[in-house]
């Protein structure tokens, strides 16, 4: 067994086709860290001119405000919130100036939590979230903006509550376990999944090129294929690697953030954020991808086993990865159980940090049932991997 | 017929072919004797145009050569070699791939039919080929060049994995194809097979041919002129020098004894007969020497 | 030249990969389909609830004055009003069901839109409004149909409508697909050599043929296109084929649809015999299916990760093979705009067809394939 499994994996590293991922992915990472993170312009950022230009205009205003009886309703409102709105745009401007990062994560996170309860139930219109969520063609600018302020809200508490050193590449996210975690809820886990894909197509169907040399083995097909399996999956745990360096060249720029630092955790039924800690995030998104990687994994075997062919294991891995993009649409969760789609769960970081279920409008699509869904499937398709490879007629290659 | 030119060729440095120059003529049965790896296939590769020669030329009908690619298409339209078994495809039937090889060399597609009757391949050969056995691939690849039915065919390894049944039923085809005027050339290591129907026969070694009868004069003449003994003790064989002491005596790598009796009237061979029965020596043959023993004096030596 | 054709349909008939792929095409349309329904794409009221706002937005960045011609707003900010104004009224034309009015205030938002980009402290409010070449497309649009006197459509998903559409969508991806599908042509044909290398035709016949087989092939995924959106028909009815499109094609112009549709078919042959002689040139030199997809793939996006080069080498085909953002003019939104138009598109990509063909006929004999 083991020997086997070694001769495999030697096979799997001098594959030129492997080795050309890891190239292909180390160049992207590089890439990344170098070309695209410096560009990376967050919407809520640090900026005391923003908070000026909103500060200072209401502040004037309130000043010089006068309440009769003939005053506009509007305006009334208006003295009624702002003043304490104001409160805590000042009390920001004030941390900035002293360099208190400590008080300007609590007024932050005080400003993002009142400026929500303002700006969400206000029907008229008068109020808006940044402007950057107003892009045109964006037809869920504000969906997307009372998300982001409750996210930026639990997130300065969770940096006020924390104890890990604080900057203003902490706040906008830039740190390198910060794009870590943006890159989770974004493209990461495709790009891994898509190499899982890649590195598992060939694994059974490259011994047809030398059959009598490997048919007489002394294994079962069956032992065979779980042993390719857990190479690939090994193989593809290894893509981390040079994934990594990407990771390190961002860390080198603008530091590597901390291992306690907030990641908030929105959960529908409350439409509320709770923060989990970084580590637990990443913890949680790699037993996520690594269930993933079985699945790819297990229904790769299952193709290979069934139809013997490269080019089909290829096409139906990829139906699998777009899948999601075809039958997406925002508030379908209500009407149908996407939670038992696997592919609904491909955007893993989304997933865990409830983005998706925001999307979907549904609650169940969770870390324990993603995995409950993946490791089902998986069981399904190695059984009848199984169930075929025990067949008397059976022949691997 | 097709002629090679002062062909040389070498890998690393290493002289495969050393200037040969030879011509196989129309209606001969050519068999390549040598052990592996000594240059038969590059021959035939050469012949094929698939590896560039240092020197010389291969020339077909005294007219074609491979000076451009026009011509290498006209080459291969006369010229075929057998093609390897494990570049079958799997997925589709024999007879498709008999169809195939029909089609391209624009053969009498009656050829398809007869040659799976004469080959015995009828019960089979709809399949897929991915079910076939050594054998079955084998026999596919052979009738495949029948099939091409081209001037000159190449054959390496022709009988690998076949059984004596079909060694000889492949041998009665080359046979008649050489009736029909066809230039095959054979390379092979079934040596008994190959000295009972190949018309000339040659020995490859540091890079040149060597015609067998040029090793052994008399080596296609009919008449007797060896006594073969497979297993004989020294003294005995210093008691023959001592009796007949005209008579050369030649002992081989692989056992056996051979005595020159080129010339010997009945009466010279009957001593022998009887010097040999006195020793207890049974198992001797008169005839000529056989390729197996040529082989066995030119590459075996010590 | 027919008898390796014939060979090859013997040996293409068996192939798993093609069956396979035909169902992949077929899927892909009626996930399309699906795509669609879902996303009510075609739905102007929604579309214009949305660009309502989005221009609210942008006035949101103004304080609220006085926005009458004689009034002492900003230019822009008139403007931007005015556009508010047009919005509502187109809202309320496809409320009422006037197609003309919508018609009207489509041509008079274009023109506002057209004098905005060039106002003072335009860029400011650039992201709330469309892109000058999507304004410029509208504007054509609006104005052939007006003069044709046609009725404006809505339903995206009538048969003829349907195709642009999924021409325009699987353009963008028809190069990926193609190397998926051809990045191993050549390899397969090397587990067999010793049969190929033999036969009496030359390489560069034998390379042809297999791009004959192979754009038959094609030429049947293209027709199950058409095929697959027949049921469209049934559901929604035909559509009516010379509707227009808007285009970019050195200027700003209409294509009825089936012109539109003639022209993607052109494309997408081009890029496929494009992709397919690529894909054995690179079986030849890598002798390895993966190592060819991946450096196809790396060529097609090599333009996108640096922009600047579209510029410096405008002649490169692989900035073309995305023709759907060719038609759409996005390839003049970078900072350094090139006018790559589809004419230059189709002549660079033949030429390049032409440059191979040629070295394959000059460089590549069957002699020297060894086997993989």
């Amino acid at each position: 067994m083991w020997a086997y499994f070694k001769f495999e994996f030697f096979q799997f590293i001098r594959n030129k086709k492997n080795i050309a991922i890891y190239v292909i992915l180390l160049y992207f990472a590089c890439y990344y860290a170098l070309k695209i993170v410096p560009t990376y312009n967050p919407i809520e950022k640090v900026d005391v001119s923003e908070i000026e230009a909103r500060y200072l205009p209401r502040a004037e205003f309130l000043k010089n405000v006068e309440i009769d009886k003939g005053t506009h309703y509007l305006t009334s409102y208006a003295v009624a919130i702002f003043s304490e709105w104001n409160e805590y745009d000042k009390a920001r401007l004030d941390a900035l100036k002293k360099h208190n990062m400590k008080e300007y994560a609590e007024a932050t996170s005080k400003w993002y939590k009142y400026s929500d309860e303002m700006i969400f139930p206000d029907v008229m219109n008068v109020f808006y979230y940044n402007p950057g969520y107003y892009t045109y063609g964006n037809n869920y600018a504000k969906k997307d903006g009372h998300y982001a302020y409750l996210y930026s809200a639990s997130r300065y508490k969770g940096y006020t509550e924390g104890k890990s050193n604080l900057s203003i590449n902490v706040f906008e996210e830039r740190t390198a376990l910060q794009t870590l975690q943006r890159l989770l809820d974004s493209y990461l886990p495709l790009i891994l999944i898509v190499s899982c894909i890649l590195f598992t197509v060939d694994i059974v169907l490259k011994d047809r090129r030398n059959p009598t040399l490997l048919q007489g083995l002394p294994l079962s097909d069956w032992r065979k294929l779980i042993i390719k399996g857990l190479v690939s999956l090994l193989g593809s745990l290894i893509a981390i690697i040079p994934l990594s360096i990407g990771l390190l060249i961002i860390g080198g720029r603008n530091g590597f953030g901390a291992f306690d630092l907030p990641v908030p955790i929105y959960s529908f039924g409350k439409d509320l954020f709770s923060n989990i800690l970084m580590w637990d995030y990443l913890v949680q998104n790699m037993l996520f991808i690594v269930f993933w990687f079985l699945f790819i994994i297990s229904l790769l075997l299952l193709v290979s086993v069934l139809l013997k062919n490269e080019f089909v294991n290829l096409l139906v891995g990829s139906m699998f990865v777009i899948a999601e993009f075809i039958y997406f649409e925002r508030g379908l969760g209500a009407v149908r159980n996407i939670q038992w789609y696997p592919t609904s769960y491909v955007q893993v970081g989304q997933v865990i940090s409830g983005y998706r279920n925001y999307l979907y409008g549904s609650e169940a699509l969770t870390f324990g049932s993603g995995l409950t869904v993946m490791g089902l499937c998986t069981c399904i398709f190695l059984f009848f991997t199984f169930l075929i490879s025990n067949q008397k007629k059976f022949k691997l290659l | 017929m097709i002629e090679l030119k002062n062909i040389g060729v070498q890998f690393s440095g290493r002289d495969i072919l050393k200037d040969v120059s030879v011509m196989f003529n129309a209606g001969e049965i050519v068999g390549l004797v040598a052990p592996n790896g000594t240059g038969k296939s590059t021959l035939m590769n050469v012949i094929m145009n698939y590896i560039n020669p240092i020197s010389g030329k291969v020339i077909l009908n005294d007219e074609l050569e491979y000076t451009n690619k026009k011509n290498e298409v006209k080459m291969h339209q006369l010229v075929s070699m057998m093609p390897d078994q494990s570049d079958l495809y799997n997925q589709i039937s024999g007879k498709e791939h008999l169809k195939i090889y029909s089609s391209m060399w624009n053969s009498n597609p009656k050829l398809i039919d007869s040659t799976i009757q004469e080959l015995g391949m009828e019960s089979y050969i709809n399949k897929n080929t991915g079910t076939y056995s050594l054998g079955m691939r084998q026999r596919l690849c052979f009738a495949m060049q029948v099939v091409s039915d081209t001037q000159v065919m190449l054959m390496d390894e022709v009988m690998n994995g076949l059984d004596p049944t079909h060694v000889e039923l492949i041998s009665q085809i080359l046979v008649k194809k050489k009736s029909e005027g066809k230039t095959v050339i054979v390379a092979s290591h079934l040596l008994e097979n190959l000295e009972k129907y190949a018309d000339r026969i040659f020995f490859m070694k540091n890079g040149e041919l060597i015609l067998v009868n040029a090793i052994s004069p008399g080596f296609e003449e009919r008449e007797i002129t060896t006594v073969r003994i497979s297993e004989m003790t020294d003294s005995i064989k210093g008691e023959i020098s001592k009796e007949f002491p005209e008579t050369k005596v030649r002992s081989l790598p692989n056992g056996a004894t051979l005595l020159d009796v080129r010339g010997y009237d009945s009466g010279e061979l009957g001593n022998i007969v009887e010097f040999l029965k006195e020793n207890q020596i049974t198992e001797f043959s008169f005839g000529k020497v056989t390729l197996n023993d040529l082989y066995s004096m030119y590459y075996q030596e010590v | 030249m027919w008898k390796i054709l014939k060979t090859f349909f013997v040996i293409e008939k068996s192939n798993k990969k093609n069956i396979f792929s035909c169902l992949f095409v077929a899927v892909f349309v009626f996930s399309l389909i699906f795509f669609l329904k879902n996303m009510d794409i075609g739905n102007s009221i929604k579309e214009k609830s949305d660009e309502y706002q989005s221009i609210s937005t942008a006035l949101g960045k103004f304080q609220n004055i006085d926005a009458t011609d004689s009034g002492n707003g900003s230019d822009l900010y008139k403007n931007l009003v005015r556009q508010q104004q047009a919005v509502s009224k187109q809202k309320m034309a496809l409320k009422m069901n006037l197609p003309k009015v919508f018609l009207d205030t489509a041509i008079d938002l274009a023109n506002l839109r057209a004098k905005a980009f060039d106002m003072e402290g335009f860029d400011d409010v650039a992201i709330y409004l469309p892109s000058k070449i999507d304004n410029q497309l509208d504007s054509v649009f609006y104005q052939y149909i007006k003069k044709i006197g046609m009725p404006l459509s809505i339903d995206s998903l009538s048969y003829f409508q349907f195709l642009p559409y999924l021409f325009g969508v699987l353009g963008s991806f028809w190069f990926i697909f193609m190397s998926i599908y051809s990045c191993g042509i050549m390899i397969e044909e090397f587990q067999h050599t010793s049969l190929i290398k033999g036969y009496p035709i030359t390489f560069d016949k034998y390379v042809l043929a297999k791009c004959i087989s192979s754009m038959l092939i094609v030429g049947v995924f293209l027709l199950e296109l058409f095929v697959c959106s027949l049921p469209l028909i049934y559901f929604k009815g035909l559509g009516n084929p010379s509707y227009p499109i808007a285009i970019f094609n050195g200027i700003f112009e209409v294509y009825p649809i089936y012109q539109y549709i003639g022209i993607s078919i052109l494309y997408m042959i081009c890029i496929s015999i494009f992709t397919i002689l690529l894909s054995i040139i690179l079986n030849v030199l890598l002798k390895n299916m993966y190592l060819t997809l991946f450096l196809e793939l790396l060529l097609y996006i090599f333009p996108m990760l640096f922009p600047n080069m579209i510029s410096l080498v405008p002649f490169n085909p692989f900035n073309y093979l995305n023709f759907p953002n060719l038609l759409n003019g996005q390839m003049i939104e970078f900072a350094k705009p090139v006018v790559l138009t589809s004419t230059h598109g189709l002549i660079y990509i033949g030429m390049s067809i032409t440059i191979m063909i040629v070295s394959v006929k000059l460089f590549l004999t069957t002699g020297r394939l060894k086997k993989v």
